[in-house]
């Protein structure tokens, strides 16, 4: 008995091949901007205007990343000051938003009151404009309240158009979870309150992560209320302390992007970390209960 | 700026006695006004590069001893202030400069508390703007040459001029005085002067056989030239940036424009009036249609020229892609500052780059050699724009008089421009930067053919907007020539009769 073994012949796929070709496009058009700011970053004054450009820096140095990390020089003084200011704000904008809006995202899901549709929509009101629409009656705001060039200022600028998000977010979460629980809850003598907490809380802990990295993203990079608010320069934030590296006739690029390089660091490791609960959060609102 | 608190006031402020006080202390000052202005400084007439050369280092300043007679030095106040300092693409001696005059400033006036803000190019205008809207402005702006007329027009600027701090109109350019001047008052006293020169690689001319050392005269010869690199060794001859809502832009162009007898409005005239529009003139057209030679017919520019402003055009000049441009003196100094710092194999070709770099006069047209006269002023804001409703008139007056010395004009303009001041051109450090920036000469040599902007409220969106529009326009080939211009000057119209 002969025992041939014959492989099958794998037939070319092309739409296989295609979207292969596709997506290393997609990779290569989404990874190539932040490998030259990283390569750029890495390279001298000089060495960033030549062209063509060097691939790869012929004198590669880490000098613009120790400037900017270094306590005793201006520039590293400077640039640590706006990263904390960045890191202040966004946490203090986060913690905030989440405060407030858990308790109102289900009060939105679980009560049912007169207006509670429009009261939803009105939320999100706000986010339907420009932020720019804002700007000047939003300075004049904090100027009556004096707040300008104060981080109060943007943590509650910030507040203005990340709740409605965040609300509107956390609302599609709690609907997802089934209210026969709370009712079991309710049925072995807890309060409602206690129910929230112990019950519906945990469940909606990724909503609520995947919320907070919403709103601290949204706040890291806020550019135009940082830049009309702020003119002390002990008060800014990265998004417009970086506009330093910008002068009327040169730009110092290596500056920059070894500034932007690290700009970009707490808010990609606080992604990676977390991404499991965003993608597990956006899932939820794909599935009826 | 005399009496700044007394126009608008608010109900219940403390203006009273605060013009009383200042009342006392202005009797007490102004004999020593008179006595301390300093004469003519400067013979604009004899101005060139030799005469410049003659005069530097003659002259001795005792800045704090003169600002001393004009606001104590024992005073004591408070004083805010917004500017454009030195930032990291900057050179360091700027930054070092910038530092000694705020010790030179303490130590004068030990008892005068500043708040001092350094905000970008860029960011300056939007931020006062804003800051105006909200009262919380600084009581002093130094802002670009015609960012003041804009905000002087509706008021928000305190009347100003030389003699309020010790100086004589005279000792400032009559060019400079009129960038600061709305309705026939002045608003504000010029800190620093600068036009731009031409720049070119000597190394990319011999390969194209031409005069390494010979700059193109005349705009003609820059278009011939341009064509004449870009044929033989195939990269951009000249540097042509038309970018929208740029400022670099214009001043790149309107030179040009105002050499073939062109203009915006009459700006380039002896005596402007601002009232006739010229930008469809032959001059104008003429100047375009250069662009469109150089752009369309012979692609001898950067392919990117559309959405380049001056910084895309250093890349490529450093790296000997680009031969010839017009170039601004920080950008000489930018670039010797980057070849310092080079390292290794870079280091050599920075330095080659450096040697093969030449500069000369901006060419000429058949109606004259022009450039853009560039610049800052400083600013007294109203009090009720002011952060807290109040400005230290004499703080002010001392910082502004120190700033605008022939000693700290000089120095806080080191590398990019000029002092406003002439008697800074007659100073030790006059002497020593023209020692040591070689550019100097060539940028100091064209201040005489320099032509303000229009001093209008209107001018950036004439210069901004409207006049790179027409480029655009003329170079996409959306439009003709003639077109462009015609719709260019349709705009202007409507602009200045309100009606955009």
């Amino acid at each position: 008995m002969s025992t041939d073994t014959q492989t099958p012949q794998r037939s070319f796929d092309g739409w296989k091949w295609g979207g292969r070709v596709f997506l290393t496009l997609l990779l290569i058009f989404t990874v190539m901007p932040m490998a030259w700011m990283l390569i750029t970053s890495l390279k001298t004054g000089f060495a960033a205007m030549q062209y063509p450009p060097q691939w790869w820096p012929s004198e590669p140095t880490l000098s613009n990343y120790t400037r900017l990390l270094d306590p005793s020089n201006s520039v590293g003084q400077d640039f640590l000051r706006y990263f904390w200011n960045s890191l202040w704000v966004s946490t203090a904008t986060t913690i905030l938003a989440v405060i407030v809006a858990v308790p109102a995202a289900y009060a939105f899901s679980r009560f049912r009151f007169p207006g509670r549709t429009f009261l939803f929509f009105a939320v999100l009101l706000r986010n339907m404009f420009p932020a720019v629409i804002f700007l000047v009656p939003l300075f004049i705001l904090m100027r009556l309240l004096g707040l300008v060039n104060t981080h109060g200022s943007l943590i509650l600028t910030y507040l203005t158009f990340g709740l409605p998000l965040a609300i509107w977010l956390l609302k599609g979460f709690y609907d997802n979870i089934p209210i026969q629980l709370e009712q079991a809850a309710r049925i072995d003598g807890a309060t409602r309150f206690q129910a929230f907490l112990y019950i519906v809380m945990p469940l909606s802990t990724p909503g609520i992560i995947a919320t907070s990295i919403y709103s601290f993203i949204g706040a890291w990079n806020e550019y135009i209320y940082a830049y009309t608010f702020l003119t002390r320069h002990d008060q800014m934030t990265l998004p417009v302390g970086i506009q330093r590296f910008f002068s009327e006739n040169a730009t110092d690029w290596p500056g920059l992007m070894a500034a932007t390089f690290m700009m970009s660091v707490p808010v990609v490791v606080h992604f990676l970390v977390l991404q499991l609960y965003i993608v597990r959060a956006l899932a939820e609102g794909s599935v009826k209960h | 700026m005399t009496n700044m608190q007394g126009r608008h006031r608010r109900p219940g402020s403390p203006l009273r006695r605060q013009v009383f006080a200042y009342s006392i202390a202005l009797a007490a000052t102004v004999p020593l006004l008179s006595s301390t202005a300093f004469a003519q400084a400067v013979d604009v007439s004899k101005w060139s590069p030799d005469y410049i050369r003659s005069i530097a280092g003659t002259e001795t300043f005792d800045t704090a001893g003169q600002c001393g007679s004009v606001v104590p030095n024992d005073y004591s106040g408070r004083v805010s202030y917004w500017y454009t300092g030195p930032f990291e693409a900057d050179p360091q001696i700027a930054h070092d400069q910038d530092k000694a005059f705020w010790e030179a400033f303490k130590a004068a006036y030990p008892n005068i508390q500043t708040d001092v803000q350094s905000i970008t190019y860029n960011e300056l205008l939007d931020k006062f703007r804003t800051a105006l809207l909200g009262n919380a402005a600084p009581m002093v702006v130094r802002l670009q040459i015609l960012g003041g007329v804009e905000f002087a027009a509706k008021g928000y600027l305190n009347p100003l001029k030389p003699e309020d701090v010790g100086y004589a109109s005279a000792d400032f350019w009559p060019g400079a005085l009129k960038s600061v001047t709305w309705e026939g008052e002045s608003y504000g006293i010029p800190t620093n002067n600068e036009t731009m020169g031409f720049i070119w690689n000597a190394k990319i001319f011999a390969d194209a056989g031409l005069d390494p050392e010979k700059p193109p005269a005349t705009w003609d010869d820059v278009v011939a030239y341009s064509k004449q690199i870009h044929d033989k060794l195939g990269i951009a001859g000249y540097g042509l940036v038309a970018k929208q809502n740029a400022g670099n832009t214009p001043f790149r162009f309107m030179p040009e424009v105002w050499a073939y007898g062109g203009g915006a409005l009459d700006e380039a005239s002896a005596n402007p009036t601002y009232e006739t529009v010229e930008i469809n003139s032959e001059g104008t057209k003429k100047a375009l249609q250069t662009a469109v030679d150089m752009y369309v017919r012979d692609k001898s520019v950067p392919t990117s020229a559309l959405t380049n402003t001056q910084a895309e055009n250093q890349a490529p000049f450093i790296a000997g892609q680009l031969a010839m441009m017009i170039a601004h003196p920080a950008e000489y100094a930018k670039m010797l500052d980057l070849a310092s710092k080079a390292t290794g194999a870079d280091k050599e070709m920075a330095d080659a780059v450096v040697e093969n770099m030449r500069y000369g006069l901006i060419p000429e047209g058949p109606a004259r050699r022009a450039v853009v006269f560039g610049g800052s002023n400083i600013h007294v804001v109203q009090p009720e724009y002011v952060e807290g409703g109040q400005v230290d008139e004499q703080a002010v007056k001392a910082l502004i008089c120190m700033w605008t010395s022939p000693e700290w004009s000089t120095k806080l303009s080191w590398v990019g421009s000029n002092p406003g001041h002439l008697g800074g051109f007659k100073t030790e450090w006059m002497k020593e930067r023209l020692d040591t920036i070689k550019f100097l000469d060539v940028t100091t040599s064209m201040l005489p053919n320099g032509i303000p902007f229009p001093v209008l409220p209107e001018a950036p969106e004439i210069m901004n907007i409207i006049v790179p529009d027409m480029l655009q326009n003329a170079l996409t080939g959306a439009m003709t020539v003639d077109e462009a211009a015609d719709d260019a000057a349709q705009k202007i119209e409507a602009l200045r009769g309100g009606g955009l």
